[in-house]
């Protein structure tokens, strides 16, 4: 018996892992995982170009248990120069863990961060990935 | 010419070299201009540059501070209009590559940024119904301004003042600069052709491993332009005087925001609103205070004095201020890009001799006369 349940809460964890799939039109995403979230994104376009505006896709969903995600906040800075970008994202959140941010721009080559900050009542949990800009 | 002294470049090198053309850049219409790329308002902009009508007194045409001869500046560490300005006068050499207009970027468009010398009470002080006056009564600029516009000039006078500054970035968008002894180097490395990468001085080619290396300078003046198009604080002062600051992108944002003649605003011709992407996206934030554009270095040796507010004289001074750079001015809101340099002489006078190869042949020159429109006279 406490094994047919320890395999059955294994499966409901497994499948509720395993539900967090991007959708076909963002399959071959970037994923970011944290303890409590799974994050898949993809830029538009494709390859980030110096001093043009492009767009970041997402799709954002809870691990296991997890309190679903509330939102999403987006933005990005350069950790070694110490600043951010001269703009501010705009989020629209699209249904079903869905998000776009517009209006993002790298204003010089180098390291940056894209910085997702998943909020959930009570908490806002930081998911990052660096990304290299020619 | 010295010959080549074999100064290798490695590859991270060539790749930040390649970074800096190919040029010219194609250029591209201004989707919130309707008359960008006009023949007609292109002509009239000609004529409208060197007008002096365009200002209150008659005495003042864009052209008496952005003077061809002078690289299209006035060679003053201030700008001199009806009054004195507290800012360099920049070159419109280029401008139309440009996403943000101005020091401090007030303007979102090469024509809207037109507009604030023509009315600013302290440059030509000039008023939507002297300006529109100007054209109306003059039968050549109303012949070019129907045979641009479609229709004679507006009624309206402020519509009017709107398209003369839509014709004058027709004009201005001409003013492009020709290749430098620094593109025919770059594109001989681009191609592998070591006898022609060996007419480039050896002096310029040490300045230019700085310039990509040690001294940092393509990450703000990047790519074929040489400039990022955006704002920095490089540890000027921006004091203006006893309780006067010249706040530099954080009032540019401000008064971008609030200007009719915006992207966002009616007098846009944009009809995707894609134009104004960067309009709705910037925000003024603490960091912008004391910021100023990063300005192109195509022709920088032409165009002394240097900085927002020309406070340095020659381009060894300017190298000098980053070799020396004092990091408790200059490190605004906790940036930590900028760090002194530390050139010895030798070094110094190489990033000099680099700068110097960034002039093109005929950047002096006054332009040839502007296409004759059928019908509109001389």
């Amino acid at each position: 018996m406490k094994l047919r349940f320890a395999l059955a809460f294994l499966a409901s964890t497994a499948s509720a892992a395993q539900a967090c799939e991007p959708p076909p039109d963002l399959a071959g995403a970037a994923r970011i995982e944290s303890r409590d979230t799974i994050l898949f994104f993809r830029t538009s376009p494709p390859k980030i170009a110096i001093g043009q505006h492009f767009s970041v896709d997402a799709v954002v969903c809870a691990k296991a248990q997890g309190a679903p995600p509330a939102g999403v906040r987006v933005d990005a800075q350069m950790p070694a120069h110490r600043h951010g970008m001269n703009y501010r994202a705009r989020v629209t959140a699209k249904g079903a863990g869905r998000y776009v941010a517009d209006g993002l721009l790298f204003h010089m080559p180098g390291r940056w961060q894209l910085v997702f900050d998943v909020e959930r009542p009570g908490r806002t949990e930081r998911l990052t990935r660096d990304l290299e800009v020619e | 010419m010295a010959a080549d002294e074999r100064v290798e470049l490695d590859p991270v090198e060539i790749r930040l070299i390649l970074r800096h053309g190919p040029w010219p850049q194609p250029v591209l219409r201004d989707p919130s201009n309707r008359v960008s790329g006009n023949a007609a308002a292109g002509a009239l902009g000609a004529r409208l540059f060197f007008d002096p009508r365009l200002s209150s007194d008659g005495a003042i045409a864009c052209a008496s501070c952005h003077v061809p001869a002078r690289a299209w500046t006035d060679g003053r560490p201030r700008a001199v209009g009806r009054a004195p300005l507290e800012r360099n006068t920049p070159t419109v050499l280029d401008a139309g590559l440009g996403r943000w207009f101005g020091r401090d970027g007030a303007a979102d468009s090469l024509w809207s940024f037109a507009l604030k010398p023509i009315t600013d009470p302290r440059e030509m002080g000039a008023g939507p119904r002297q300006v529109a006056g100007a054209v109306r009564a003059d039968r050549t600029n109303a012949c070019l301004y129907e045979s641009a516009f479609g229709e004679p000039p507006a009624a309206a006078d402020e519509r009017a003042l709107v398209n003369v500054a839509k014709a004058l970035a027709a004009y201005v968008e001409t003013l492009r600069s020709a290749r430098t002894p620094f593109d025919d180097f770059r594109d001989a490395l681009a191609r592998g052709d070591r006898e022609a990468m060996a007419r480039y001085p050896a002096a310029a080619r040490r300045g230019l491993k700085t310039f990509v290396g040690k001294g940092r300078c393509s990450v703000c003046h990047f790519g074929p332009a040489f400039t990022n198009g955006e704002f920095h604080d490089v540890g000027i002062p921006f004091a203006l005087g006893p309780g006067r600051v010249d706040a530099g992108r954080h009032e540019g944002i401000k008064r971008l925001h609030a200007s009719p003649f915006n992207l966002l605003g009616q007098y846009s011709d944009d009809p995707t609103g894609a134009a104004a992407t960067k309009t709705k996206h910037v925000e003024p934030q603490h960091a912008n205070f004391g910021q100023f554009k990063t300005p192109s270095l195509r022709n920088v040796a032409l165009t002394a004095p240097y900085m927002h507010d020309g406070r340095i004289a020659t381009l060894r001074d300017v190298v000098r201020h980053y070799s020396e750079l004092d990091l408790d001015r200059a490190h605004a809101d906790g940036e930590a890009l900028l760090r002194p340099l530390g050139l010895s002489d030798g070094e110094s006078d190489d990033l000099v001799a680099f700068l110097e190869t960034l002039t093109a042949p005929r950047a002096t020159a006054v332009p040839p006369r502007a296409a004759q429109i059928a019908g509109c006279g001389p």
